[in-house]
């Protein structure tokens, strides 16, 4: 069993968004799955948008991306370590090796975010989770993050710098051009 | 086979059997209309019946590119008889975005076939490939908006949806279901019902609501955690990025130019202020896939996702009472689509009621005696007070639910407000929307089909661009002789002439290849693809160096890593040209013939006085035009349409189409081409080849 208070490198980089921006067009999970499963699907997308139009702006859509936690409840839970969830040594990203996953879903339950940044491939009962597209065998992305790239507001960010709480993975990525639109950018 | 499931749900409603059709023996069609139409002509035995038939067979199917990424890409065609139209039901079409097209992909169908009645109300379940056909008196005389909230809280066993929800196999999502849904007016069988899902997606022309409503259907609900395989994943990420990357707008440097913010084919389109304006705390959404994000989201939900005629249909009137578009519009949007109505019928609606009006012909007492409260046009009393007549057929509510001209025809009013253009029909009894006498091609291709085409492929170039642009004193982004050369390069007609709009070139062969090209195009790319006609074609992009749109270059990347086929340009325009053979066929059939393919009297006797949405004076509407080869933007109307030459031209048309130009029929030789004998042989039967 993992040691409850294992310690964990930071992970290099995080996804931040832009609640207020994103448009709810779903391409980002459509191309998440795509470059990841060489499959389209809204379930076997490692990203989320939660989106109600019956509801107001701004609280109608929610982009749901992992955190990478500093203390990755996920990880920790993971009954095989660092074989069925890993942590890249070079990038500290929190990542599942599907080889090794049995399906067992108690990363899934561990996260400590609503809804859970695991997703899972019922196809092939396993977990999966946003690896920062560290391994895209659909797609030769150079290192460029997919969910990003196809953005076409650009409300997805790439960051090194570890956002403050997780309230503060969610920016105000909006400029003087989104204002010229006729959008919020307060 | 790639991005289709391979199977087709087809339910009749009547015997309640559940079954299905293989994808695969319509492949040759692609997806949507063009699988549509291929399967309403196999098993609609008579077609000439009415829209409210039992027989009625309407089906649903995604285009092709639905639930694959590719940008724009994810509509869903509707086919089946119509209710709107006049004085004829022709077999049409209605198309809707937002979410529907990836869930059924995801949910394991590649359509939806409606057969038969229902004997009571009813809804259909469709969860993962498990389909069930459910009572619907709790949902019956609901609006459009409490039925999908009531069917959520339903299927979520009260739980919502905003976590991972388990479906009934296990598995989980984050997405609601997508519930389409009829409102009231749907229910009493109105001809201008819309079919809505989510806030502002909707079947809204053709009157389709009301056939649900006539079928004791009131709503079909689908959820889908499956996915969707296509050939070159890779490819489809790279043309996907590609496009966006080279051709798509760039929301944090906009360019400014008026038209990417309208609803007209052109993939460097953005989010835009003109819907839901009077809310500035604001954000832009877009259908699954999108890169264009065309919708608004406000701050009190009201207007939300509605866009052009949802949105602008009462802002005039708004604007008249108050002096601003203020929230009365936003409110007049939400309660038509939760009534269930077609807007682009209540626009023209509400100018025709105010002139019978004020020409003290319609109000209490009046020959047309209403208690609709007129005076109070332009605030919400007035508008909610004409839904609900019209959705629950009250006063002269049941005579404007069968539409315009059959409410004008009613009231004795038909001839004359047709004459004089007050009634405002321009096609089939559809409100006018770009002027046949301008703006010819779109006329003419509603004639040849079966409704207001509402297919924007030539309207930046010929409208948009050029007529904007000299209002404001600037130079056209591209110079009409550019436009020509570029429109001259692409097949299979290559002829620059296509998009001269000069007078002495509307009656011409060029014109009828124009009109050949939208049908062949929208019924292929469009309607049978799934891609956004406000996306596509792409012929003007400012995004662009040299100003070249995409098109045809983007489509058939698209297709060939969606399917792993090559395909050329011209293919694929004879593949929308075989499709259109079938509607016509089936039109035909319904008893179409050269002498009923006509505009209504005022298009040949009264001039165009002025563009639909730049209105003012002198009127102006610049169109490109080529005279002793010298092209330039000319301002085109006032003008109307020679009923004689036009008639000459529809022989041009046929010609081209290979049909025969005394009868407007298809020949036998022309079906047979294209390998639809069968198609000849049932118009055999009927007697319905020349």
């Amino acid at each position: 069993m993992t040691e409850v208070n294992k310690s964990v490198p930071l992970s290099k980089g995080y996804l931040i968004v832009d609640n207020k921006k994103c448009t709810g067009c779903c391409s980002c999970m459509l191309a998440c799955s795509l470059a990841h499963e060489g499959r389209v699907s809204f379930t076997l997308s490692r990203i989320q948008i939660l989106d109600d139009p019956f509801r107001c702006f701004p609280n109608d859509i929610e982009i749901v991306t992992c955190h990478q936690c500093e203390h990755p409840e996920c990880y920790l839970a993971c009954p095989f370590p660092d074989e069925a969830f890993c942590i890249d040594s070079n990038t500290g990203v929190r990542y599942i090796n599907e080889e090794h996953c049995t399906g067992c879903g108690l990363c899934r339950e561990a996260c400590i975010l609503t809804p859970s940044r695991i997703s899972f491939n019922h196809d092939k009962n396993v977990a999966i989770k946003c690896d920062l597209c560290q391994s895209t065998p659909y797609w030769d992305g150079r290192g460029e993050k997919v969910c990003i790239q196809v953005c076409p507001v650009k409300a997805i960010k790439f960051s090194t710098t570890k956002p403050v709480g997780h309230e503060g993975y969610n920016v105000n990525l909006r400029g003087d051009g989104w204002a010229k639109l006729g959008m919020s950018t307060d | 086979m790639f991005a289709q499931n391979g199977k087709i749900l087809r339910v009749n409603l009547t015997n309640k059997q559940i079954s299905t059709i293989k994808t695969e023996e319509y492949k040759q069609w692609g997806g949507g209309h063009g699988i549509g139409v291929a399967i309403f002509f196999d098993i609609t035995k008579g077609k000439n019946i009415g829209a409210f038939d039992d027989d009625n067979v309407i089906a649903i199917v995604p285009g092709l590119f639905s639930g694959t990424l590719v940008p724009a890409g994810g509509r869903t065609e509707l086919v089946g008889i119509q209710a709107q139209s006049y004085p004829y039901e022709w077999f049409s079409r209605s198309n809707i975005g937002g979410r529907l097209g990836n869930m059924l992909k995801f949910a394991g169908f590649d359509g939806v076939i409606l057969e038969g009645k229902a004997d009571g109300p009813t809804w259909i379940s469709i969860i993962e490939g498990d389909v069930e056909l459910k009572d619907a008196s709790h949902l019956w005389g609901l609006d459009t908006y409490t039925t999908q909230k009531v069917i959520y809280k339903e299927l979520s066993h009260g739980k919502g949806f905003d976590n991972w929800a388990n479906t009934k196999s296990g598995r989980q999502t984050t997405q609601k279901p997508c519930v389409l849904t009829i409102g009231p007016a749907g229910e009493n069988r109105s001809r201008i019902a819309s079919i809505l899902t989510d806030t502002g997606s909707g079947f809204g022309q053709g009157g389709f609501g009301g056939v649900w409503g006539a079928k004791n259907l009131k709503a079909i609900s689908v959820v889908g955690t499956g996915s969707i395989d296509v050939a070159d994943a890779k490819a489809l990420l790279n043309a996907r990025l590609w496009a966006e990357n080279n051709y798509g707008a760039n929301c944090d440097r906009p360019t400014a130019h008026f038209w990417q913010e309208c609803m007209t084919s052109h993939f460097a389109g953005h989010p835009s202020r003109f819907w839901a304006p009077f809310d500035k705390y604001r954000r832009a959404s877009g259908c699954h896939s999108c890169h264009l994000n065309c919708r608004p989201r406000t701050s009190t939900a009201l207007g939300n996702d509605s866009t052009c005629m949802d949105s602008m249909f009462y802002q005039n009137w708004d604007i008249r009472k108050h002096g601003r578009i203020s929230e009365n519009s936003g409110k007049a949007t939400d309660l038509a689509q939760q009534f269930g109505i077609n807007t682009f019928e209540l626009h023209t609606m509400l100018f025709y009621l105010n002139t019978l009006y004020n020409k003290g012909i319609l109000g209490r007492g009046k020959k047309i005696n209403t208690d609709l409260p007129m005076d109070k046009i332009g605030e919400v009393e007035l508008v909610e007070d004409l839904l609900h007549k019209i959705a629950y057929r009250k006063d002269i509510g049941d005579d404007l639910a069968e539409g315009l001209p059959r409410a004008a025809e009613r009231w004795g009013r038909l001839e004359e407000d047709q004459e004089t253009g007050l009634l405002g029909d321009m096609f089939w009894g559809y409100p006018a929307h770009y002027d046949a006498r301008a703006e010819v091609y779109w006329g003419y291709a509603s004639i040849m089909s079966a409704r207001d085409v509402n297919c924007h492929d030539f309207n930046v170039l010929s409208y948009w661009m050029p007529t904007v642009d000299i209002k404001e004193g600037r130079m056209p982004l591209v110079s009409a002789e550019q436009v020509a050369r570029w429109i001259g390069e692409i097949g299979p007609y290559y002829d620059p002439e296509m998009v001269s709009f000069s007078t002495d070139n509307i009656y011409s062969v060029h014109m009828a290849r124009t009109t050949a090209w939208l049908l062949h195009y929208s019924l292929f790319w469009k309607q049978s693809c799934g891609l956004c006609d406000n996306a596509f074609a792409d012929f003007i992009n400012p995004y662009r160096p040299d100003c070249r749109g995409l098109t045809p270059e983007g489509e058939l990347k698209f297709y060939q890593s969606v399917t792993g086929e090559e395909l050329s340009f011209d293919d694929s325009m004879e593949i929308g040209r075989k499709i259109l053979n079938l509607d016509k066929a089936i039109w035909t059939l319904q008893g179409r013939h050269r002498e009923t393919e006509k505009f209504p009297k005022y298009i040949y006797t009264l001039d165009a006085q002025s563009a639909a949405y730049l209105p003012g004076r002198p009127p102006i509407y610049y169109m490109p035009t080529m005279k002793d080869g010298k092209w330039e933007y000319q301002n085109v109307i006032p003008r109307h349409i020679s009923e004689q030459e036009f008639e000459e031209w529809k022989t041009l048309f046929y010609e081209l189409e290979g049909w025969d130009p005394k009868t407007g029929w298809q020949t036998r030789a022309t079906l047979e081409a294209m390998g639809l004998k069968y198609v000849a042989d049932q118009l055999n039967h009927s007697r319905k080849l020349p």
